[in-house]
């Protein structure tokens, strides 16, 4: 654009084209005469340059109008260069989406610029609006009318993959796409929360829990904070009872700051659960009842400190008031809770340094629970008097890691709203899926088949019984229960013909009987008297050499080796059942290969004794993960389970990386020394909502990484000519063209089994 | 072989200088009123909370030679007991441990016994009730055991596992001594004496180690033990930071698991007094 522009002229271009125009023309020339007193003459030149760009990409006069008025807004910041970047953006939405779209954008650009304020940042909002415009051109007004609460503060690329999730998410479901971009879609508002690169609350759970047993010796109760992240009101920690609700997001804190500020925040909590008790509010007032907070904050965290004086470190970053801040009750009150906390921190306020000197006063009989009470209803007093404006409704305790102090209070009319709100927050935490909870003390892990569904009732397309995170490549992020697992009830069939099939082909049944029978999967142990070995058997030598002497025939075992001892063994065969099994492999389908495989593999697992699952899948969008259960655990291999086997039909698509989560979650509840998973496949995963097929890929690895990370084997046997070596790398594939094939495949996985 | 004199081949068993040991509770009039009578003792508690020590304390104590042996999973009763040798003309017997604390009068310890098979365990049966004796089944000949002789033996209950547990014929024939790690003062004063570091520095390590102990059964098997703690000071004494000793002697080695680490690490820096965190 800038290129195009012609020496100088473009400000002659623009009078000589639109100037005289009746419906652009006055509010074009009265930007005109604005800017002119504002900025020098080449940034107007170049700002001209940008209102070109508009006409000629057939912006239309609304969306000139909009780029005039959205300049009058942001001519203060005199930043011409932006503004024309700005109007190359527009551009491009207005070329793509039609000029009603270009309008929307420009409406919405003042208040991008006050999230995003560098050109480069927008630079990625309008590449997301671009986008929009040119896939679902109907999201677009929508999401420019949300433009403050989608941005946060510099994440202009958090809005560019929030687009692309919400695209892909709906998969071209207008009805869908159109819920995702309104934030009607629960999902949209939990993605905004954790936008790329912040760090969310289950990504630091575990260490937190850790963290927390570490310092004070229980183990805190912990949940997530949903919605705080897109609500007005900043986000604060909650305590209800024992369990501390931590934001699961903190906007805006991102990277290395953002888990230092969970552990202060669980910190604070955990000094009020030991320290603190609640009272009733009685006929204190709303300000009052905030000091009073505050100074339990600070008797809380100064006993705290007491015990753990490293404590102070974690908790200073976040104290940032200073004199000069705005004189508002509630940036005094910063201040004061920053002079409490700190003894070095200057402020010669009058209130502040009365509030200093009340608590150290007090610092005698800090352990009185009743200290701050005193002091908090006497500085409420006096801050009442300063006639300063306070707002109950929008107060937050500060800094940052500070709990909302709800906690600490029984207000006399709501008695019941406490109760429902443990209730409900109990009911929250027990919601997190399987695999966010997975290892952790605390609740049994759920029962996959326990009916934890979201969705209880029973459709056709199944019960859901479990949701589960899910890779997205592009965003470089998991999203959390973006995946549900549905169970169906899977049909029976001729179970008699696939036994008959399986016998028709002769020793392959025996084969794979030898092959699992003689896998060393059991516990290592020390054999004595062994015929060979890699060190001699003291006892055995002796005792052999002794014979010979006495003209006896010794006996040749005199060594000792490694063996292994019985076997401990729990598998998981996990059969993929998509549409494309249906294909012509050697005599049958590919499907017909994998139910031979599984006969085989599941009578030669029942006659050694081990214990095994299995389940087929198959997906239709990330909303339905079907899945079969064709034997569990505690079942038998009998007649009605090979009917379920002979039953299964081909359809749908391949979502490998939910079935494999679901299995090992499965496995989590089963007790053996060695889990294993096969993975009968016939090539890549997809899945009609996922266009780029490396996604599903990329998701599916992950999930056989997590799996290996908990103890699990995962091995892929792929079925037909496109092998998965990237979900189970390439040592664990288990390529088989041709049902032959297999018991060899089987017996490398056994004998890396063994080697492992 | 020709039987040497006692003192000849349990010699090098015999304990000359005082082992330092800060008795806790009772434990060392328990184990000498076990002693007089031979009564057989078990000492239970936690890897590095001073079992070993104590016993060597004690054998200083009562003047006994003491014969130790760490048990292992391959351990034999062969391995204790002893076993017939290819020698030039022929056979000959060689005592294991065990035989030589039994014929001998030494005080015979067997560290972490749950670790050795269980069948092993066994041969320590005859030894342990009235009957006093260790028979040598492949020699054909029955020691009585020697006046002095008594066994002691370790155990960790904190495996827990089905596999690493006593069989209950063995449990039943011991006296047991219950060791933890001693509370916060008495631990401090060890770690003093133990690394020869100043009391304070000391108690910020026991701090540290109670940290650690939070974390047991929730991600460490074990807090951190008395014996990692005085690993930390000797290296804090040998010039290096707390930060590091910490690091070195206690966060690394004690888990592999980052996460754990991680969060042990912050509780940790959350118990150091500011002024030793480098700014």
């Amino acid at each position: 654009m800038l290129e195009a522009t012609p020496h100088a002229s473009a400000r002659r271009d623009v009078a000589r084209l639109l100037l005289g125009r009746e419906d652009v023309g006055p509010a074009l020339a009265q930007t005109l005469r604005r800017l002119d007193t504002l900025w020098p003459e080449a940034e107007v030149e170049l700002w001209a340059g940008g209102v070109l760009s508009l006409l000629h990409a057939n912006a239309g006069a609304r969306c000139l109008h909009a780029f005039a008025r959205a300049t009058e807004a942001l001519a203060g910041r005199r930043d011409a260069a932006a503004l024309v970047r700005d109007a190359a953006g527009a551009a491009e939405v207005a070329r793509r989406g039609g000029s009603q779209a270009g309008r929307a954008a420009l409406d919405a650009l003042p208040a991008a610029a006050l999230k995003l304020p560098t050109s480069a940042e927008r630079a990625k909002w309008w590449a997301g609006l671009a986008r929009l415009a040119r896939e679902a051109p109907d999201c677009l007004a929508p999401v420019c009318e949300r433009a403050s609460a989608l941005l946060g503060h510099g994440e202009g690329a958090a809005f560019e993959s929030f687009v692309a999730a919400g695209l892909k998410a709906s998969g071209g479901d207008r009805e869908k796409r159109r819920a995702f971009f309104t934030l009607q879609d629960p999902a949209a508002r939990a993605l905004l929360e954790r936008a790329a690169g912040a760090v969310a609350f289950q990504d630091v759970e575990r260490r937190l829990k850790l963290f927390g047993r570490a310092l004070w010796g229980t183990a805190p109760r912990l949940a997530a904070l949903q919605g705080a992240g897109v609500s007005a009101a900043p986000q604060r920690a909650s305590i209800v009872g024992d369990l501390v609700r931590l934001p699961a997001v903190y906007r805006g804190v991102t990277g290395a700051r953002a888990e230092p500020l969970y552990r202060a925040a669980l910190a604070h909590a955990q000094a009020h659960q030991a320290f603190s008790r609640r009272q009733r509010a009685e006929k204190l007032k709303p300000l009052q009842i905030a000091l009073v907070g505050l100074v339990e904050d600070a008797r809380v965290e100064a006993l705290a400190l007491q015990r753990h004086p490293g404590l102070k470190a974690l908790w200073a970053p976040w104290h940032m008031a200073q004199p000069g801040d705005a004189m508002t009750a509630a940036f005094l009150m910063a201040r004061l809770a920053r002079a409490l906390f700190d003894p070095d921190y200057q402020d010669d306020d009058g209130f502040v340094g009365k509030g200093r000197r009340l608590f150290a006063e007090a610092s005698g009989r800090l352990d009185d629970p009743t200290a701050a009470r005193a002091i908090g209803g006497l500085l409420g007093h006096d801050l009442g008097q300063m006639r300063l404006r306070f707002d109950p409704k929008i107060y937050v305790p500060e800094p940052l890691y500070r709990d909302d102090n709800l906690g600490l209070w029984t207000f006399d009319d709501e008695p019941d709203q406490q109760a429902d709100e443990i209730e409900q927050a109990v009911d929250a935490a027990r919601l997190t899926p399987q695999e966010a909870d997975e290892g952790r003390e605390g609740d049994d892990p759920p029962k996959p088949d326990a009916g934890r569904a979201r969705e209880a009732p029973a459709d056709d397309r199944g019960v859901a019984i479990a949701t589960y995170p899910e890779w997205d490549r592009a965003a470089g992020v998991e999203r959390p229960d973006w995946t549900t697992v549905r169970l169906v009830a899977a049909g029976l069939g001729d179970a008699r013909a696939l036994e008959e099939k399986l016998d028709r082909l002769g020793g392959f049944r025996d084969r794979i009987a030898r092959l699992v029978r003689g896998a060393r999967v059991g516990k290592a142990a020390r054999l004595k008297r062994q015929p060979e070995g890699f060190d001699l058997d003291l006892d055995a030598a002796v005792d052999a050499a002794i014979a010979m002497r006495t003209g006896d025939l010794p006996d040749d075992r005199i060594h000792r080796a490694s063996g292994r001892r019985a076997r401990d063994v729990a598998t998981v065969v996990l059969v993929d059942v998509s549409e494309s099994t249906r294909d012509r492999a050697g005599a049958g389908t590919v499907l017909d290969i994998e139910k031979l495989a599984v006969a085989a593999l599941g009578h030669a697992m029942e006659t050694a004794g081990d214990v095994f699952a299995v389940r087929a899948f198959a997906s239709c969008g990330r909303d339905e993960v079907r899945l079969k259960e064709v034997k569990n655990f505690d079942g038998r291999l009998d007649a009605a389970a090979m009917a379920r086997l002979a039953g299964l039909e081909p359809g749908l698509s391949t979502r490998l990386g939910a079935a494999l989560r679901h299995v090992g979650a499965e496995l989590e509840d089963v007790r053996s020394h060695r889990k294993l998973v096969i993975a009968l496949t016939d090539g890549e995963p997809s899945d009609i909502d996922v266009t780029d097929p490396l996604d599903l890929v990329e998701d599916a690895r992950r999930a056989a990484l997590s799996l290996r990370r908990r103890g699990v084997d995962v091995f892929g046997v792929t079925l037909g000519p496109h092998a998965a070596t990237d979900v189970f790398r390439r040592a664990n594939t288990m390529p088989a063209r041709r049902l032959d094939d297999l018991p060899a495949r089987l017996s490398e996985l056994y004998f890396r089994l063994a080697r492992l | 072989m020709a039987a040497t004199p006692a003192s000849g081949r349990l010699s090098a068993h015999e304990i000359h200088d005082e082992p330092f040991y800060r008795p806790v509770g009772d434990e060392i009039d328990i184990f000498a009123a076990a002693y007089a009578s031979r009564l057989p003792v078990m000492l239970k508690g936690p890897t590095g909370c001073g079992k070993t020590r104590f016993v060597e304390h004690m054998a200083w104590r009562l003047k006994r030679p003491l014969v130790t042996v760490a048990a292992h999973e391959d351990l034999t009763a062969a391995d204790l007991a002893g076993r017939f040798l290819l020698a030039p003309e022929g056979t000959i017997w060689h005592d294991g441990p065990l035989t030589m604390a039994v014929r001998e009068g030494a005080i015979c310890y067997l560290d972490e016994i749950v670790e050795a098979r269980q069948d092993t365990t066994v041969v320590i049966h005859p030894l342990t009730d009235a009957r006093r004796a260790l028979p040598l089944e492949k020699k054909g000949e029955l020691v009585p055991a020697h006046p002095d002789f008594q066994l002691t033996i370790s155990y960790n209950p904190g495996y827990q596992s089905a596999v690493k547990d006593l069989k209950e014929s063995t449990k039943q024939r011991f006296v047991a001594i219950e060791f933890d790690y001693p509370e916060a003062g008495i631990e401090a004063e060890i770690v003093a004496r133990e690394a020869g570091v100043p009391a304070d520095l000391a108690g910020t390590l026991v701090d540290v180690g109670l940290r650690s102990r939070n974390l047991r059964g929730h991600g460490l098997a074990e807090g951190a033990s008395t014996r990692m703690l005085i690993h930390a000071a000797v290296l804090a004494r040998g010039g290096a930071s707390l930060e590091a000793a910490v690091r070195s002697a206690i966060l690394l080695p004690i888990t592999d698991e980052r996460d754990v680490r991680e969060a042990l690490g912050a509780a940790i820096a959350a118990g150091l007094p500011a002024a030793t965190r480098p700014r």
